[in-house]
């Protein structure tokens, strides 16, 4: 008999886990990934600090707390107008780019089109562009087609210079779509129109989703074009209203500025809560193929 | 209702490339047709093309009495089951078997009937509620069939259904499609790579090659008269050996010389070429060791015994004869060892020979009883220059051959 033998343990007892050596490397990686994470840390604890401070500045400290920053936010027009405007100008920014990078990467997924590797590079190298090269020329567009100061032909641009990444990330969405379900599908007797609504959509529905969201996002955040391309307060959305905040609207209040910064950053925060549910493989093709 | 399938002289190309090349075959109606050839030999393709998922360049593809060059898939009411599967895997395995009911129009009383008798035959019946995912392989696998049993279609088109399983679970799923073919008589075309798939399914064989048919035969007399070295060397597990050889005379007799021997070759072959340069073939179960050979086997061989590969029931022993590797049977635990010396017996009426050269069969035996067609009953083009098109006589007579499975009913 060996002189070892198991026993149910007891209820209140520990097991001791050995001590695990940690490198060198593997310490000193997570040192400066810590000091870089509180890098970008400080901007966020001071917003938040400095909107729950009756006496705001530049430095983070200790806050006395109030609610009065929110009390005041709240209570000016232009920014809840600014939310308004800025949920128009993402909203129909990412409901166009959403529909047409669909309706693009489809046949760039599946058909034949000469020149279609061309095609994609040129979409790369347009997704690569900065976007505040065209603004100049694109104002002057939009002057002599009277197009200013309008949320729709703002977000008119803003779908158009969001088009070219959003069509490369839904293509990559379909190609993964094996092809051969559709054909499948289309075996089975089903029409285009069936095997796109009951095999092809429900399956690009994790890719809709992203581009979707990262469209809106991208646009949410969106500054130097509406900027640019709108002037009337009640059109302006959130960012440029932040910018104002921190000069137009003489004295520099602090505390305001955190606390619609805090406001406005919620929307995105909650987007990506829910956007990473798909990045880490919740869907998946199992079962699919082989 | 039973439907034949026929190809006429389809060619599919893909630009530079030809993938399929002049294409001549009937299928009978209600038959099991295995087609089989190693990778890239236009197979896939061949079958693709029935399904109406390639369009084939040149030539015509009927489906019974109907031209279906130009019919999309959805209306050639062909059902396939595709070597990936390709379940839906957003769907339970309910809706994956009523999908192509669903997309006919067919009634949810009809739809709800018509999946549980076909889970019931493949005993899907506790799986239903679960999705692809869920499923082992060889679940899967029955889905897949059971999407393409339940459309009750005219042609079932099975792309390598068995290759992603697991040895046991292959020679169980063999027996089924052989078992549903007996029992529903739908017109199969069967593609695979595995030549023991199709000898033990098939009630006829077409073997391709480089996008060519090379011959279309049942089992047996692919086996035993092959029109060419390829289709001798596919079929047969282990291969065929190959030697060199050289036709001559003796006695007013034709005979042949390889490996050191000559033996006059047998009163009722038939030859097609006089002399010159040959390649013998030995099938490796006809070449036995000497002291368990019977009487037959009037020839002959001393070899070097290089490895002895014992498989339980019987040895392969692949030695050396004259500089020439030939692979023998040997009964299990014959005790012989390598670099011994063994003599080996060979029945000549066994030999097959073939053109040097073109590698065409010159020698064609009298065929066992109860075939009574020599040449293949399909048909096939072996070779550009004595080609040319292939008649339409021989399509003719296909339809008339009974398929093994007509005899059984």
């Amino acid at each position: 008999m060996s002189a070892v033998q198991a026993r149910p343990l007891a209820r209140n007892e520990l097991i001791v886990v050995p001590y695990r050596r940690v490198s060198t490397a593997a310490m000193a990686t997570n040192v400066v990934l810590i000091l870089l994470g509180l890098f970008f840390l400080l901007p966020m604890l001071w917003m938040i600090f400095a909107s729950i401070d009756s006496n705001p500045d530049w430095a983070i400290k200790i806050p006395s707390p109030t609610f009065a920053n929110f009390a005041d936010v709240l209570g000016r027009a232009d920014a809840i107008s600014s939310f308004r405007s800025s949920l128009i100008l993402a909203g129909t920014t990412t409901l166009l780019t959403t529909v047409l990078s669909l309706l693009t990467a489809y046949p760039l997924s599946r058909m034949h089109i000469p020149f279609k590797r061309s095609f994609m590079l040129v979409i790369l190298f347009a997704a690569g562009l900065p976007v505040s090269m065209l603004v100049v020329p694109v104002y002057q567009m939009y002057v002599y087609l009277g197009w200013l100061d309008s949320l729709y032909t703002t977000a008119l641009f803003l779908a158009a210079s969001s088009l070219p990444f959003a069509i490369w990330l839904m293509k990559n969405f379909i190609d993964a779509v094996p092809v051969e379900l559709e054909q499948a599908a289309a075996i089975d007797g089903a029409s285009t129109f069936r095997i796109l609504r009951e095999v092809v959509l429900p399956l690009t529905v994790p890719g809709i989703a992203v581009t979707a969201i990262y469209t809106f996002i991208n646009a949410w955040g969106a500054f130097i074009i509406p900027f640019v391309l709108t002037y009337s307060p009640e059109n302006q959305p959130g960012p440029v209203e932040i910018y104002n905040f921190m000069g137009s609207h003489g004295l520099f209040k602090f505390g305001d500025l955190a606390v619609f910064s805090l406001l406005f950053s919620v929307p995105v925060i909650v987007l990506y809560l829910f956007m990473s549910r798909y990045f880490s493989g919740a869907f998946n093709f199992g079962g699919a193929v082989k | 209702m039973l439907t034949g399938i026929r190809f006429e002289g389809v060619y599919k190309l893909f630009g530079a490339e030809t993938a399929v090349e002049d294409l001549n075959l009937a299928v009978n109606a209600g038959e099991f047709l295995v087609l089989v050839g190693p990778s890239g030999c236009g197979k896939t393709t061949t079958l693709r093309m029935l399904a109406g998922l390639e369009r084939p360049s040149y030539g015509r593809i009927l489906i019974g009495d109907k031209l279906v060059n130009n019919v999309s898939p959805r209306f050639r009411d062909v059902a396939m089951v595709f070597q990936s599967y390709a379940l839906y895997p957003h769907m339970k395995v309910y809706d994956n078997l009523a999908f192509g009911m669903r997309a006919r129009g067919a009634s949810k009383d009809v739809v709800a009937k018509r999946v549980k008798e076909t889970a019931d035959v493949l005993g899907l019946g506790h799986l239903l509620k679960r999705r692809p995912s869920e499923l082992s392989g060889g679940q899967r696998q029955r889905v897949a069939l059971g999407r393409a049993l339940i459309r009750q279609p005219q042609v079932f088109l099975m792309d390598e259904p068995l290759s992603n399983l697991d040895a046991g679970l292959r020679v169980q799923m063999r027996a089924e499609l052989s078992r549903l073919h007996q029992r529903f008589r739908v017109t199969t075309i069967y593609v695979t790579h595995d030549q023991v798939e199709a000898m033990t399914m098939g009630d006829r064989i077409a073997v391709m090659d480089s996008g060519r048919l090379q011959q279309v035969d049942a089992p047996e007399t692919l086996y035993d008269n092959p029109v060419n070295k390829f289709v001798a060397g596919f079929i047969g597990s282990p291969r065929m050996n190959f030697v060199k050889g050289r036709l001559g005379s003796s006695g007013g007799m034709t005979s042949v010389s390889f490996l050191g021997i000559t033996t006059p070759l047998e009163s009722g072959a038939e030859l097609t070429a006089a002399d010159g340069e040959v390649t013998v073939g030995i099938r490796p179960e006809d070449l036995m060791w000497r002291r368990s050979a019977g009487a037959d086997c009037t020839l002959t061989l001393e070899a070097d015994v290089d490895v002895v590969e014992p498989m339980g029931h019987e040895a392969y022993v692949t030695a050396i004869c004259k500089g020439e590797t030939v692979t023998s049977r040997f009964p299990p635990r014959s005790g012989v060892r390598t670099q011994e010396r063994v003599e080996l017996a060979l029945n000549p009426a066994r030999l097959h020979l073939f053109d040097a050269q073109s590698g065409n069969t010159i020698m064609q035996r009298p065929v066992a009883a109860g075939v009574d067609t020599l040449r293949s009953v399909g048909e096939a083009r072996t070779d550009d220059a004595t080609g040319g098109r292939p008649d339409r006589q021989g399509q003719q007579e296909a339809r008339r051959v009974p398929s093994r499975s007509e005899e059984i009913s």
